[in-house]
């Protein structure tokens, strides 16, 4: 009798965990878990965090809104970190000023302390499983990428370089009034570049993580093959202060149409610049040979060993991996290794994936391709995405490299499926990407994706960040990066 | 009701006293009527005009670009809300109505917000034959709405415009103060005629959300501002110090004198309320004997007070608010503000109130304080004269009247404390109209030392400096650099070979003086527009095409070439650039023989220049100030005049029994006179060189400090202003005695004799 008791209470005790558990997946927490987001309602300038949080929009351009049902998978997506050495001499930050995107940003120092807050924000969300879509360090750079590793790891991230303290054109003492000095620009930040050089802590992703490459991460600037010539600026102990615009700018270039030539992010003139002695007024800095470029194979091994994932010994960081049981996640690797912040997707990278997408098929599987750049932009994008179109398994395409969120649906004849671009961390609007994939009424899934504050606030270095990155007039804030609502908070039928 | 009654019947009872009083508080409320009038009007003015004309946050003028060009970075601002754009040009003269210009400054204004007020008239619309003007252009060539004005250029263009209103826009004084006329036209009305070039602009308007970070939208605004030419913002707090530049010495220091002129009319007020408990010491103990309460005496006072004060407050108030209302007024529009119309009902209401309740509490506290002691005492204290003797003083009737002053040592206090105040006050004002007269002619009351410039080479310095008359000499170097960085932004670099205070002191702002030879003051305008702050490097490309880097130690007023101005040491520059030009500085000595210094430097084969004050030299506008200043004065001798009399009369009637005498046993008109003179005489001696020093250690420097620290202004009387404001003071109690000696002198001699 006492037995035949133990055996109903604890089959009892399995069906109610059976139950809590199948609650939990088929999602119970349907909107976003923060009630607040940040926002400049009065338009001050000035982002404070409000309620409430957007909701989830119904998008049914692929499929009619049902019923969502059981989670099948939970992610986040962290992209374009540009966790960067802003005292490396290998940075042309006076490009900034004739508009050559990234060069320089106000909130670039404190880049890995961005990143350590997105990731305590990504573990709030308890994904299981997180893509890293490229540009995780700005300029192909071995230190960019310790404390970048170091961060993802958790524990204690060092940002400093060089000599120890703050030595860069952000300083107060520097003259030139174009670049955002804290100590006596407004808004004043007394001591911030000091506090941006010192160790912290990161809590460090709790769970899987699969990295993409970008271009940042293989190529100087995101523009130029790593040389013995930007090995040697890399690593040396001299930096551009000022460029000279009357005497030392590339051959055919007059100091009238510098800004035309460098506006458009022309590689070969950024190339030029770097590729030759410095073209103006240089400052001593304190040299560091942590500071070498990274080849493209020692990078990809080094993200391998770190996240566990990727490639061993290939020429290209093409892998397929599980998200959740029954739902495959592809990361491409559309990186260029000749130059040029643009992607590709080359021919045998054609073969690769169409062989993947036919496993996933089969297997009867969700499919999602994770890769840096945008499919429909890369060069031989239309490919992927004619393989794409064939699948009735593939949910979506999610990027990054934009700095932009941005959702479109992609209509084929199998179905169809969602283009999701990702903004930047290191930018306006410092968002990382929820996703939960959710079986809905009639055998379809949704997609249910929103956009994650990082957890910095007030006056903390990465709480900074995110004001400055708002106020930044080459950032994202005028560059409509955030996106409209349908771009960030939304549940994609399928 | 019955208590009113009452005290109407004992105002009734003595009309000449309770006139005197209300002579005394509408006297003080004129002067607090003026003051208040002044100080609301100007101390408003701007952000009255700056909010009826909707006049932007931030200011953006650069030289001529694409409106898409500069609409694009505009867009990328944060804290932005709105946005306008124009072309302002100044190369055509203007004619109307009584006047005309060779050159006006013309705004080619866009459809959206326009950054003006229109007070007559109506705006401009799309219509190409449409202008507005300025209201210091209508006011002084007398052009209103539908009339014509003609724009004339000199190659002989003429084309009349139809005027359709009349605006106001406080990013600039006024015509002729400022020496251009302004005039806005529609940019869409000269599209129609097909003007070539007014497709550019070379003027943005901004509005912020928050004007607490206007400082956050200018930073972001030099990074977007990159490439574009000649980039200088003024935010409308800048607007407010430009203002105060040009004529703002002048509101501040009437504002500061405003306040002092409140001082003292409270004072007096209280010490006139003082002399009347005083006089009525004899009343309050009779009535305690009466059993009154303590309370119930000081309500009598306070409602006997209350009675005078609450119409004669009201008339002087009202009699001050309206003589200063015109001048301020007038002052105000040359300024391009707008008076405070119905707001100023307010602050007089408070004022009045003010003024009443003084008067109520100056009444009620001696008398409760005199109500405090035994009722015997009270009385007894009433009519016992001093136990002390007197100083000893000059005898004859004269030196009785001192005497007499002297025994109340309380009330001739008093009295000296009015009148030292009212003394400093005019000299005060004798200092500022001195002032008004430098401000019109000597450059150096607005930070230029130097009185006179001639051609000659630095190693004539020796030469010049020992030419009779002269104070210093250097050769001043005046450079035209661009910013390094922003190589559009040009700035002014002035450089003397040593220390520039001696020939050019702008006040300093923030830092300390420029010292060493790679040191720098910058005027508060650069350093704003170039983001450099004290401890910051200013990086200056010299026409040469050499740099020069100079370390910030200082921000300055400047009002030279709009605050784009750097001060430092010749050194460097010469350094940079060894070819450098100059011109020889030369600043006086005081009372120096100008034409015999020019006449020196011409022996030295130079032609002298005379250096011009950097600040309004409009004769008109002096004259409003002027006029402001007589009605001050006038209320300040009538100040005077009051607390004589009140502190003569109040001796008069004290002795009584004693002039009585006097006259009994001979004594005539002219002895009862000196008396009283003797008795002013005191008051004056001790007064005089109170206020002579009053206004020199304290209201002078004070008023100074209150009104702009652009420049050192003296405003310490001279020998002569003080002679004359010290004779007009023996003048006024001469006056206040022989008018209480004849009043005494009307009376009975029998009236007196029974009293004793």
């Amino acid at each position: 009798m006492r037995a035949g008791l133990a055996v109903v209470l604890l089959l009892g005790l399995i069906t109610v965990l059976a139950t809590i558990q199948g609650c939990a997946r088929a999602g119970m927490d349907q909107e976003p878990a923060a009630d607040a987001t940040y926002a400049d309602r009065d338009g001050d300038g000035v982002l404070a965090r409000e309620g409430p949080a957007e909701p989830l929009r119904d998008r049914t351009d692929l499929a009619p809104a049902a019923r969502p049902g059981r989670e099948l998978a939970r992610f986040a997506q962290i992209t374009d970190a540009h966790v960067q050495d802003e005292e490396t001499p290998a940075q042309l930050k006076v490009l900034d000023r004739f508009g050559v995107s990234g060069s320089f940003r106000p909130q670039e120092a404190m880049s890995p302390q961005v990143l350590g807050e997105a990731v305590r924000a990504v573990n709030a969300f308890r994904p299981e499983a997180v893509v890293v879509t490229g540009d995780l360090i700005q300029s192909a750079q071995a230190n960019e990428l310790d404390q970048a590793l170091a961060t993802l790891a958790g524990g204690t991230v060092r940002p400093d370089s060089g000599a120890g303290g703050y030595s860069g054109p952000q300083a107060g003492s520097n003259p030139d009034p174009l670049f955002y000095r804290p100590d006596v620009d407004a808004p004043r930040f007394p001591g911030l570049m000091a506090r941006a050089q010192e160790p912290f802590t990161s809590p460090g992703l709790r769970v899987p993580w699969f990295p993409t490459l970008g271009n940042h991460d293989l190529l100087v600037q995101g523009e130029v093959v790593p040389s013995g010539r930007t090995r040697a600026l890399a690593t040396g102990d001299r930096a551009l202060a000022e460029l000279d615009p009357n005497e030392r700018l590339p051959d055919g270039v007059e100091a009238d149409n510098v800004d035309e030539l460098l506006a458009g992010g022309d590689a070969e003139g950024v190339e030029e610049l770097l590729d030759r002695e410095l073209p103006g007024r240089t400052r001593r800095v304190a040299a560091d040979p942590r500071r070498r470029h990274l080849s493209p194979d020692e990078l990809m091994e080094r993200l391998r060993q770190a996240s566990g994932h990727g490639p061993r010994g290939a020429a290209l960081f093409d892998y397929a991996f599980d998200l959740a049981p029954g739902v495959r996640g592809l990361a491409l690797d559309t990186a260029r290794r000749d130059g040029g912040p643009g992607g590709v997707f080359r021919p045998e990278q054609a073969r690769w994936l169409a062989r993947e997408l036919g496993r996933a098929r089969r297997a009867g599987e969700w499919v999602l391709v994770f890769s840096h750049h945008p499919l429909e932009r890369a060069e031989g994008g239309a490919r992927a995405l004619a393989l794409l179109d064939q699948e009735p398994g593939v949910v979506a395409a999610v990027n990054g490299h934009m700095h932009r969120n941005s959702i479109r649906p992609r209509r084929s004849a199998s179905g169809g499926y969602w283009l999701v671009t990702t903004a930047s961390l290191i930018e306006h609007p410092q968002q990382a990407r929820a996703f939960r994939l959710v079986e809905t009424a009639g055998g379809g899934v949704a997609l249910e994706t929103w956009s994650i504050d990082h957890a910095g606030a007030g006056d903390t270095p990465a709480g900074i960040a995110r004001q400055l990155a708002f106020l930044d007039v080459h950032g994202g804030r005028p560059a409509g990066s955030a996106g409209s609502r349908l771009d960030r908070n939304a549940r994609l039928f399928r | 009701m019955l208590a009113l009654r009452a005290a109407l019947v004992r105002l009734r009872a003595r009309p000449g006293r309770a006139l005197l009083a209300a002579v005394g508080i509408a006297a003080a409320g004129a002067m607090l009527g003026t003051a208040v009038t002044l100080s609301y009007g100007l101390g408003t003015g701007f952000d009255r005009a700056a909010a009826r004309a909707d006049l932007p946050d931030v200011l953006v003028r650069f030289d001529a670009e694409r409106i898409e060009e500069v609409e694009s970075r505009v867009r990328r601002l944060p804290n932005v809300e709105a946005s306008a754009y124009r072309q302002s040009f100044t190369g055509i003269g203007v004619s109307g109505g009584s006047g005309s210009a060779p050159r006006a400054t013309y705004e080619i204004v866009r459809e959206g917000r326009r950054g003006y007020a229109i007070v007559a008239g109506r705006d401009l619309r799309r219509a190409d034959d449409e202008v507005v003007i300025e209201r210091g252009l209508s006011r002084e060539w007398g052009v209103d709405p539908g009339e014509e004005v003609v724009l004339r250029s000199p190659r002989g263009f003429a084309l009349p415009l139809k005027v359709v209103g009349v605006a106001v826009a406080p990013d600039n004084v006024a015509y002729p103060l400022a020496n251009k006329p302004r005039l806005y036209v529609s940019y869409e009305g000269l599209k129609q005629r097909r003007f070539e070039d007014i497709e550019l602009v070379n003027t943005a308007l901004l509005w912020v959300n928050d004007p607490e970070r206007t400082d956050v939208t200018l930073t972001q605004a030099r990074v977007a501002g990159f490439g574009i030419s000649n980039l200088r913002f003024v935010t409308r707090d800048g607007i407010r110090l430009l203002l105060d530049q040009a004529a703002g010495i002048v509101i501040a220091l009437l504002v500061a004198f405003s306040l002092v002129a409140l001082g003292s009319a409270a004072l007096m007020l209280a010490a006139s309320a003082q002399a009347e408990v005083q006089r009525r010491l004899e009343t309050i103990g009779v009535l305690r004997a009466l059993g009154f309460t303590r309370t119930g005496v000081v309500a009598r006072a306070s409602l006997d007070a209350a009675l005078v004060a609450v119409p004669a407050g009201a008339l002087g108030i009202a009699l001050g608010a309206l003589v200063a209302l015109g001048p301020s007024a007038r002052l105000l529009e040359t300024l391009n503000e707008l008076p405070p119309g119905r707001a100023l009902l307010g602050p007089l209401a408070l004022a009045y109130l003010g003024l009443v309740g003084v008067v109520c509490i100056a009444t009620a506290w001696p008398v409760w304080r005199a109500t405090a002691g035994p009722v015997a005492g009270l009385l007894r204290g009433a009519e016992l004269p001093s136990r002390r003797a007197g100083p000893r003083l000059l005898g004859g009737a004269v030196g009785l009247g001192a005497r007499m002053a002297a025994a109340r040592r309380g009330r001739l206090a008093g009295t000296v404390v009015v009148l030292g105040t009212s003394t400093a006050v005019a000299l005060l004002l004798l200092a500022l109209a001195g002032l008004f007269e430098r401000l019109q002619n000597d450059p150096g009351t607005v930070g230029k030392r130097y009185a006179i410039t001639a051609r000659l080479p630095p190693e004539d310095a020796g030469a010049v400096r020992a030419l009779p008359g002269v104070r210093d000499a250097a050769p001043r170097y005046v450079v035209e650099a661009a910013d390094s960085f922003r190589l559009g932004t040009r700035l002014r670099l002035v450089a003397y070979p040593g220390d520039h205070t001696a020939f050019e002191n702008p006040a300093l702002a923030e830092g300390r003086r420029a010292r060493g030879a790679a040191e720098a003051e910058l005027g508060v305008g650069l350093a704003s527009a170039l983001g450099i702050p004290v401890g910051g490097t200013l990086a200056a490309q010299l026409p040469s095409g050499a740099e020069v880097r100079l370390r910030v130690v200082g921000l300055v007023h400047a009002l030279e070439n709009e605050g784009q101005i750097a001060y430092t040491r010749a050194g460097p520059l010469l350094d940079a650039s060894p070819g450098l030009d100059s011109t020889m500085a030369v600043v006086l000595r005081p009372n120096a023989d100008r034409a015999a210094v020019e006449r020196g430097l011409r022996g030295l084969g130079a032609v002298p220049e005379a250096a011009s004050g950097a600040t309004t030299r409009s004769l008109g506008f002096l004259g409003v100030l002027a006029s402001l200043l007589r009605v001050v004065a006038v209320l300040n001798g009538l100040v005077c005049l009051y607390a004589l009399v009140q502190a003569l009369a109040l001796t008069a009637v004290e002795r009584r029994p004693s002039i009585a005498v006097l006259r009994a046993a001979g004594a005539g008109r002219g002895d009862v006179a000196l008396v009283f003179l003797g008795a002013a005489g005191l008051v004056v001696a001790l007064a005089a060189p109170a206020g002579v020093l009053l206004e020199r250690v304290a209201l002078g420097p004070i008023v100074s400090r209150l009104a702009i620290d652009y420049a050192a202004l003296s405003l310490a009387a001279t020998p002569a202003q003080t002679a004359v404001t010290v004779l007009a003071l023996v003048l006024v109690a001469g006056a206040a005695a022989v008018w209480v000696g004849r009043r005494i002198e009307r009376e009975p001699i029998v009236a007196g004799l029974r009293e004793e």
